[in-house]
């Protein structure tokens, strides 16, 4: 395999997952909205696109295919806060809009402490692994 | 008329222009595509795209083949009509 089949079959690899990803988020879609199906019966399927995603983000930053030039307090706040307005919006979405939950604003708010947490843990292990990436870099450039 | 001629010679010199130099060295080394491809460790097919101008390969394996046929990069890929 010389190096024209490696580029060939990366960057087919590469169309061929992001179909997958896609197909998958289709068919969750489909299950959810179309079939009416409950969460826990499409669980798997959730649960495999959380841990591809989180995998994925993860490693585009370790590896540095995502630049980072410089941390930021201002942009991580801004990220951290964007990520917490979607995050909301989805959960009242889903159980008010979609879901048949109601929730009162109490209930929302105990939901939204849960969501802040779980987008905190995962902005700070980004931020880890970008520093890391980043070290790991400057240290084979150095070598 | 001349115009279209322009564009014709330019589309030619984007998009089909083969890489004739490196035919050539191939050629006067009296090397068959197959063993140029061997000496350098790729495929033929892989020879065959560069010298077609399909496939540009990356700095590494631009080297190998300049060491192999005894050039250099400027005599094998750099393109005057480019500059």
């Amino acid at each position: 395999m010389d190096e024209r089949n490696k580029q060939i079959a990366l960057r087919i690899i590469a169309i061929m997952y992001f179909l997958t990803i896609f197909a998958m988020q289709g068919i969750a879609i489909y299950r959810q909205f179309v079939l009416g199906q409950e969460l826990s019966e499409f669980e798997d399927i959730a649960i495999l696109m959380t841990i591809n995603s989180l995998f994925l983000i993860s490693a585009l930053l370790y590896f540095g295919a995502i630049p980072v030039r410089k941390l930021k307090i201002k942009t991580i706040i801004l990220g951290y806060l964007l990520f917490v307005v979607l995050g909301s919006l989805f959960t009242y979405a889903k159980y008010n809009i979609f879901g048949s939950a109601d929730l009162s604003f109490k209930q929302l708010f105990d939901k939204l402490i849960i969501v802040c947490v779980i987008l905190g843990i995962m902005m700070a292990f980004w931020i880890l692994l970008s520093i890391l990436g980043k070290r790991r870099t400057e240290k084979e450039i150095g070598d | 008329m001349q115009f279209i001629y322009c564009i014709l010679e330019y589309l030619y010199y984007i998009y089909i222009v083969e890489n004739i130099k490196l035919k050539v060295a191939r050629v006067e080394k009296s090397l068959s595509q197959q063993e140029l491809a061997d000496l350098c460790e790729v495929t033929r097919q892989t020879i065959g795209l560069i010298e077609k101008g399909k496939y540009n390969p990356t700095l590494n394996l631009c080297i190998k083949i300049a060491s192999v046929l005894d050039k250099t990069l400027n005599d094998l890929f750099w393109d005057e009509n480019k500059k």
